[in-house]
């Protein structure tokens, strides 16, 4: 098991000693100056993307999609409409545009145009295919050495090489999140990616994109840690655990803001835990929390006041549509599934009517995916959500639906102003769809990552397939 | 739902406390007017069909039949009509929440049961799940055992037919499942191979086995009593092997036990069976496979592909469906739906699709006089759907299970989604447990 190497202990903890000593931004000073004259000093910037991208678009021109439905995802639809993509970004939407002549046009008419697909929950690549027996042992997905993890990052687990990626574009997806699993209290921190094949992770990271920390609620924990006589055994011990690790990151973050405005010969020990706690409460990393019960999603909400951090997202969100005013008043999100219920307690009570039900009460709902399977058909998600919807009343048209896979995960991610939408200054995230998008007999003809084509369903040169599925019986299958 | 079906059913609640699906005894005749019947006698669809139903069976289909008088019409409006759905593998009636060991039914892991093991005992009129799987048009499915204590045997399936609490199981012991690959490659020891030695010989025992007054077996049988004795129907090719199967290796092991042994054999599964078509369709080899496994989920579907069904059914490989594991019972009938939508999506022809979910099962588990078609005397287990019902965002407007429709107003599902339906603007009101 992992958490009995000790090689690997010795890494962390030698890593954990020597950063002071490393030139971090906090550790540049130790002189003699007395506290409050140091102007050098600053607050250590706890986010720092230590491992950074080096992800370039694919080789790339300019396009112009003529003929299409457009739904825009900023919540329009625009019938025989053009879209042009120039240097990566959306530069028009609209009927009759014209482009220079060197520009590739895409004749769409007949079908649909919609912004990339956004996962906001996917461990494709930390829980890659095929899945093996060793998979019940341990996977890369979970550090459930302790409940909490906060120190860990998700971009450190990642097989590049997962068939799952490959198979995500071809339905659509152009940005995914990827999350530590649930097990932990506190899981580590998420990583935000560009669905484009590289040979490193550091060739996906989306650059600038903001961390996430994956903190779990109720039942997963509980019977991670539980079921073999570990805290947390029940969910008040769950919540005690979530509370002490917040005291700590704001001692911590006290002690660095003291430090920075000049107090003090000394900076605080670095920790690599409390540094991804210390940056939820300043708003640099954005908290994603996985619950399902209603009243186990109040518990949350109140301890965000009462440490004084955002919640940017409630995952899976069962029972989400028995508080919807919550999700309403503290501006969370919920990414949720149509149709999972019923394989355990907790997802009981989940039904179908969820999605719309939040969306009815005015919050940010988004679908998401936990799956490398349902990762492929997000958009056949969205529409049953909208079915169940409709059939209760709520009767959603496609140019809102479609808000649950681009805007609003995206809102989610703190990528709104970057991508999610068609308009001008976007992203060039683009999938053109054969049909209704919402329909099962619709494929991604072509999908567009930052204006470069990275699929094409009609050109086998424009499939991209990982090294593992070379030479092996599925070989030459369009996903 | 109109306020008469309410009144009605209010009766019929004060009489039967049971909770999901409420059926209520009726001799009442309905006749469905203005349908697009699908048949399944044909790829064609009857425009402007009636179908008369009486006594639970139908009594007359045709195009522009003037209703009897007296009976219930039901105007389709041009909507589409077909067969109740039949899934040909879930574990309906025996769970209720996967993880919640008291609410399980479907497998075994410790005692002595292995091929004796058998579901019929276990089935739940009252699980949640059934209520959900006819709201979404499933009528009938075949729910099988997930595993038991003798490798490498998961026990005997049932045959189902949702609608009604007191005939829930409609005939016991339609197949004896048998898994292979990984799984009982681990069970056996550690090989696959080891599994398939153990089934040729408990076939081998269980044909050689005589029940006999005070003589045991012979002392080097490995099978049991109970178990020996179950597998009677299967070497008496009375009841077909239900071979859970993947790989390619696996899945040409089960042919050569057919051949070897002439048994009536089932593939379930088959992730690359496509690989294996030919040999399947010459030997008139049914799969069962579920068409939203398209990747390399385990070492054993590495050759799993989207087009998968379009390719056995071109091969000539009569096919029918039952979707993996999360949507298998809990969205019995809408998983299923998607599954037949997406292998259209990839090639299948459309009627197929349809074929699959209904003739095909029953033509595979020996139903095919009675259910899977829309004929004079057959079975009047019938669905009226809002669209395509091979499009995962159709709904099942109407749910003809014996000639009466099921009334689903207090299933749980439903009674979630009324009692926190967004209130009108402005109401207040007592908190939502008072509302139901």
């Amino acid at each position: 098991m992992p958490h009995d190497s000790p090689r690997l202990f010795l890494m962390l903890a030698s890593l954990t000693l020597l950063l002071p000593f490393l030139g971090g931004p906090a550790a540049a000073r130790d002189d003699d100056r007395p506290s409050g004259q140091d102007t050098a000093r600053e607050l250590r910037n706890f986010a720092a993307q230590a491992y950074p991208s080096t992800y370039r678009p694919l080789p790339r021109r300019d396009a112009l999609i003529t003929g299409a439905t457009v739904l825009d995802g900023a919540g329009h639809r625009l019938e025989r409409a053009d879209v042009l993509l120039r240097d990566g970004k959306v530069v028009a939407v609209g009927q009759g545009l014209s482009a220079p002549a060197d520009v590739v046009r895409v004749d769409a008419t007949g079908r649909w145009v919609t912004p990339g697909i956004v996962d906001p929950h996917s461990h494709l690549g930390n829980f890659p295919t095929p899945y093996t027996g060793e998979d019940l042992l341990h996977t890369d997905v979970n550090e459930d050495s302790d409940p909490n993890t906060a120190q860990v990052w998700a971009q450190h687990s990642i097989n590049v090489q997962d068939p799952g990626f490959a198979r995500a574009l071809a339905g659509g997806v152009t940005t995914l999140q990827i999350m530590p699993g649930s097990t932990n209290l506190f899981g580590g921190r998420t990583i935000v990616l560009r669905n484009v094949p590289a040979n490193t992770v550091q060739g996906m990271i989306l650059p600038g994109a903001p961390f996430g920390l994956k903190m779990a609620c109720g039942e997963n924990v509980v019977h991670a840690y539980g079921d073999s006589g570990r805290f947390p055994v029940s969910r008040m011990g769950a919540v005690s655990g979530q509370r002490g690790a917040w005291l700590k990151a704001s001692r911590y973050l006290d002690e660095w803001r003291r430090y920075a405005a000049g107090e003090g010969r000394h900076p605080p020990e670095p920790d690599l835990q409390l540094d991804t706690l210390a940056g939820v409460l300043t708003g640099d990393i954005r908290l994603h929390a996985h619950c399902y019960r209603g009243d186990d999603i109040a518990q949350l909400v109140d301890m965000s006041h009462e440490f004084g951090f955002h919640i940017a997202a409630i995952h899976h969100a069962a029972e989400g549509y028995k508080v919807p005013e919550l999700f309403v008043r503290e501006g969370m999100c919920a990414a949720v599934w149509p149709d999972w219920w019923g394989y355990k307690r907790e997802a009981y009570d989940a039904i179908r009517e969820n999605a719309a039900y939040l969306e009815a009460a005015g919050a940010c709902v988004a679908m998401h995916s936990d799956s490398s399977v349902s990762g492929q058909r997000l958009n056949l998600e969205a529409a049953k959500a909208a079915a169940a919807g409709r059939r209760a009343g709520v009767d959603l048209p496609p140019e809102r639906v479609i808000q649950w896979l681009t805007r609003n995960p995206a809102r989610m991610l703190g990528l709104e102003a970057r991508l999610g939408t068609l308009e001008p200054g976007k992203a060039a995230d683009v999938v053109v769809w054969s049909g209704d998008p919402f329909s099962v007999y619709s494929h991604a003809d072509l999908v567009y990552v930052d204006g470069a084509l990275a699929f094409d369903r009609s050109d086998p040169a424009r499939q991209p397939k990982s090294d593992f599925e070379l030479g092996q019986p599925s070989q030459g299958a369009v996903p | 739902m109109n306020a008469r079906c309410v009144r009605r059913l209010a009766a019929a609640l004060a009489l039967s406390l049971a909770a999901g699906s409420v059926f209520a005894e009726s001799s009442t005749v309905v006749a469905i007017v203005h349908a697009k019947l699908y048949t399944l006698e044909t790829a064609q669809p009857v425009d402007d069909a009636t179908i008369v139903l009486r006594d639970g069976r139908v009594q007359a289909v045709g195009a522009g039949l003037a209703p009897p008088v007296g009976a219930r019409v039901l105007d389709a409006g041009g909507r589409i009509v077909t067969p109740g759905l039949m899934s040909a593998g879930s574990q309906l009636g025996l769970l209720e929440v996967s993880s919640l060991p008291d609410t399980r039914d479907h497998s075994v892991s410790g005692g002595v049961l292995g091929a004796a093991f058998d579901v019929q005992r276990a089935l739940n009129p009252n699980s949640t799940l059934l209520a959900r799987a006819l709201d979404d048009g499933l009528t009938r499915t075949i729910s099988h055992p997930d595993g038991s204590a003798v490798v490498p045997f998961m026990g005997q399936a049932a045959l189902l037919r949702l609608g009604d609490p007191a005939s829930l199981l409609e005939r016991p012991q339609v197949a004896m499942f048998v898994r292979a690959g990984t799984p009982a490659a681990t069970a056996a020891g550690g090989s696959r191979s080891a599994s398939w030695i153990l089934l040729r010989n408990a076939l081998a025992e269980a044909a050689r086995y005589r029940p006999a007054r005070d003589a045991g077996a012979p002392r080097d049988q490995l099978l049991g009593r109970l178990d020996a004795e179950a597998l009677k129907p299967v070497v008496a090719g009375r009841m077909p092997l239900a071979i859970v199967a993947d790989r390619e290796s696996d899945i040409r092991q089960a042919i050569a036990l057919h051949d070897d042994t002439r048994l009536p054999l089932i593939l379930y599964g088959g992730a690359e069976a496509w690989r294996v078509a030919r040999e399947l369709a010459s030997r008139r080899i049914p799969v069962v496979l579920d068409p939203t496994l398209n990747m390399p989920a385990s070492f054993d579907t590495l050759g799993a592909r989207a087009d998968s069904a379009a390719l056995l059914h071109a091969a000539g490989v009569p096919i029918a469906l039952s979707v993996s594991a999360f949507h298998r019972s809990f969205n019995a009938g809408s998983g299923l739906r998607e599954g037949a939508g997406l292998a259209v999506a990839n090639g299948l022809p459309w009627f197929e699709g349809l074929r699959a979910m209904t003739s095909a099962p029953a033509d595979i588990f020996g139903l095919a006089d009675r259910y899977g078609r829309v004929r004079p005397g057959f079975d009047a287990d019938l669905v009226v759907w809002d669209g395509d019902p091979l499009e995962p965002s159709t709904q099942a407007l109407h749910v003809f299970v014996r000639g009466v429709e099921v009334d689903l107003t207090y299933a749980r599902h439903r009674a979630l989604a009324r009692r926190y339906a967004p209130p009108p603007p402005g109401a207040t009101s007592l908190p939502p447990a008072y509302r139901h």
